[in-house]
């Protein structure tokens, strides 16, 4: 790599994964490409990722860049660029229409317009979502997509809008795209650095709040581990021009179903006396209109726990009743060493981390 | 199995009316009006200064009272265990008696009605479920003693003075019901009777009940169907208690069964009338002529405890 990489939601959690991985595996200068109101969040910023850097502070620079300003990097030198790493997204899926639009799709065209401006760039690599794929079922292709089938969420039809920017008018640019999967955790030993919806709604199974969960059991949900993301992410880096869009998923057949994950959760959770005790069941599963009505009822209740618990399901629930295919063989290609784990055992190794930390307050530090 | 009937539903509520927007403004509730309207519910009753849950459970029995000829016993049924006792908590604290605390509304009734020969039992634990169990016992006690013939089941409960009505977001009544268990030809016959109890979450949340409602109820219905011999499909009505509208809108979509055969049709006005509700709900519907011969009514509770009853029933 001619330049530095420039890393955008460094501190993040795929950030950081990726800044990590980048120090430990290249000697690559990084740009760090962080939120900041001002200097004492950056300094703020900086502390916390003091771990995550360790043993690489020479090689870092930083930059307050929100992707909302007109000019994020302009504090950002771009001949000194040769790639571009952007990870920065509002991920939840409950995230309103007005504030995915500027974050995921105007902040991806800012870094885009940065881009081009970065005369040495070699890559510029953005991480998505498998479903800005939407509502579509059946096979989901490594390749541009349409939003026919619709979203369930801002969040999804935010990112599909980026790749869109991506695809109709990057042709100048060296860009490939990193579309990841659910993230359930940091690795294959089920550590959980980041909590997300389908760590709160196990959560919610496990304390019993929730005895209805929307989908069908028989969807495929695709779970992956940041590791795989990273390594993804990192292949794309170098990934040939036929393979400018790879999913950082497994495929149906090396995934569980909505069924089968829960499940395996149960099977967990019933193992801990506390939770067996309780005799909580297994929750029923609800058609999507169902889940609306709940939706809507608990809803002008307030904020209480049932009202929570329900409206951090809803935003993803149409997605459980999609069965979607993804495809991998892009992946395969750039990733020759890829060995599929066994979905059962990262579900039931994420789940015994979860109930040992009793989805405790994110360590973000903690080693991997 | 010797048939067992039910028959001659008596219900009383709570002296005062008032609004859903009367009783937040009151402070009777957790919830905003709005939220409690949109649940279904309109109204709720509450006792007057002076107007106790033996009070209302008199009222209940009085209109069934020339059904109760040769009643051998009373299933008096308080969701509140401080409803099953009429004595004065100040005599006891005054004389440190405890006589005053075991002054018992079911036998106050046996002789109130000369039931003479109505042997009394009284049922505390089963919250919400209360009435249900109480028609348990009593067919159970027909059915293998010969000399009983007929049981009266009651329930009667009042809140506290400054109590909020509203649990688990429903907006609650002092009500009483009570109705005739006989081994004679009756309006229903009782098909099962199934209960769950799950003492580990006895000090449940509102939340944590409403989290654990759909599962529970769910295995109690495929529970007492299978011990009926029956299917959802052989079920004419559905009959809960008088709980958000909504979640029985899920849950018939659950079960598989059209709404319009679950039927609540006080919820409006009455609320939900503690472990009363049921009882409410049946009698309305059989005065409406709406249960046709042979239609078989399926009776669901849940409550505190927690507890979770269903009753199937069979139109004669």
């Amino acid at each position: 790599m001619a330049g530095a990489i420039l890393v955008t939601g460094a501190d993040g959690y795929l950030g950081r994964l990726l800044v990590r991985r980048l120090l430990d595996s290249t000697d690559v200068e990084l740009i760090l490409a962080v939120r900041a109101r001002d200097r004492a969040e950056m300094c703020a910023k900086q502390a916390g990722m003091a771990a995550t850097l360790s043993g690489g502070e020479g090689r870092v620079r930083w930059a307050a860049a929100d992707l909302v300003a007109e000019h994020p990097f302009a504090d950002v030198d771009p001949a000194g660029v040769g790639a571009i790493l952007h990870s920065a997204a509002v991920t939840r899926f409950n995230v309103d229409e007005e504030t995915a639009q500027r974050v995921n799709v105007d902040g991806t065209r800012r870094v885009l317009a940065f881009a081009r401006r970065c005369r040495r760039l070699e890559r510029v690599c953005v991480v998505g979502t498998v479903y800005a794929s939407g509502l579509r079922a059946g096979p989901i292709e490594e390749t541009a997509l349409d939003d026919s089938a619709g979203f369930a969420n801002a969040y999804e039809r935010s990112k599909w809008a980026a790749e869109q920017l991506l695809v109709r008018e990057c042709a100048d640019l060296p860009w490939r795209l990193c579309r990841a999967a659910t993230v359930v955790a940091d690795d294959e030993h089920g550590h959980v650095t980041q909590q997300n919806a389908v760590h709160n709604t196990l959560k919610l199974l496990f304390h019993g709040l929730l005895s209805l969960i929307p989908g069908l059991p028989g969807v495929p949900v695709y779970c992956v581990t940041g590791e795989l993301v990273v390594q993804a992410v990192l292949a794309s880096l170098t990934a040939p021009d036929d393979a400018r869009i790879v999913h950082a998923c497994h495929t149906r057949e090396e995934s569980l179903t909505l069924g089968e994950l829960v499940d395996a959760a149960f099977g967990v959770f019933e193992a801990e006396e506390v939770f067996r005790s309780r005799r909580i069941l297994r929750p029923l599963f609800a058609d999507a209109r169902s889940f609306e009505l709940l939706a809507g009822a608990v809803r002008g209740f307030g904020a209480g726990i049932v009202s929570q618990a329900v409206g951090s399901v809803a935003p993803f629930a149409r997605q459980l009743f999609v069965a979607k295919a993804l495809d991998n063989r892009r992946l395969r290609a750039v990733l020759p060493a890829y060995v599929a784990p066994d979905p059962k055992r990262l579900v039931e190794r994420t789940c015994a981390d979860l109930v040992r930390t009793r989805w405790g307050a994110p360590a973000l530090e903690r080693p991997a | 199995m010797t048939p067992v009937f039910v028959d001659h539903v008596g219900v009383a509520l709570g002296g005062r009316a008032e609004t859903v927007e009367e009783a937040a403004d009151g402070g009777r509730t957790r919830s905003p009006a709005a939220a409690l309207r949109e649940a279904g519910f309109v109204r709720h009753h509450v006792c007057e200064r002076g107007e106790s849950a033996y009070v209302l459970a008199c009222r209940a029995v009085q209109p069934i009272r020339a059904a109760l000829a040769g009643v051998g016993a009373i299933v008096y049924a308080t969701c509140l265990p401080h409803n099953g006792n009429v004595g004065s908590e100040a005599a006891f604290r005054d004389t440190r008696d405890v006589k005053h605390l075991m002054d018992f509304p079911a036998s106050r009734l046996q002789a109130d009605f000369g039931l003479e020969r109505a042997a009394v039992f009284g049922l505390s634990q089963q919250a919400c479920t209360g009435t249900l169990g109480a028609l348990r016992i009593a067919a159970a006690l027909l059915r293998d003693e010969g000399g009983i013939g007929r049981a009266l089941c009651v329930t009667a409960d009042r809140f506290p003075d400054g109590a909020l009505y509203e649990q688990a977001y429903n907006l609650v009544s002092d009500g009483a019901a009570a109705c005739v268990v006989s081994l004679d030809q009756g309006a229903f016959r009782l098909l099962a009777c199934h209960a769950i109890t799950n003492g580990a979450l006895s000090l449940a949340s509102d939340d944590e009940a409403v989290g654990h409602y759909f599962a529970y109820s769910h295995r109690l219905i495929e529970e007492t169907l299978a011990k009926a011999g029956l299917t959802i499909d052989d079920i004419g009505w559905v009959v809960p208690q008088n709980m958000n509208v909504t979640a029985w809108r899920i849950f018939a979509r659950l079960l598989g069964i059209d709404f319009e055969r679950v039927a609540f049709p006080t919820l409006p006005e009455a609320a939900h009338v503690i472990s009363a509700d049921n009882l409410l709900n049946l009698a309305r519907i059989t005065e409406e002529g709406r249960v046709q011969p042979g239609e078989r009514v399926m009776l669901v509770m849940s409550g505190f405890g927690l507890n979770w009853q269903c009753v199937i029933l069979e139109r004669t």
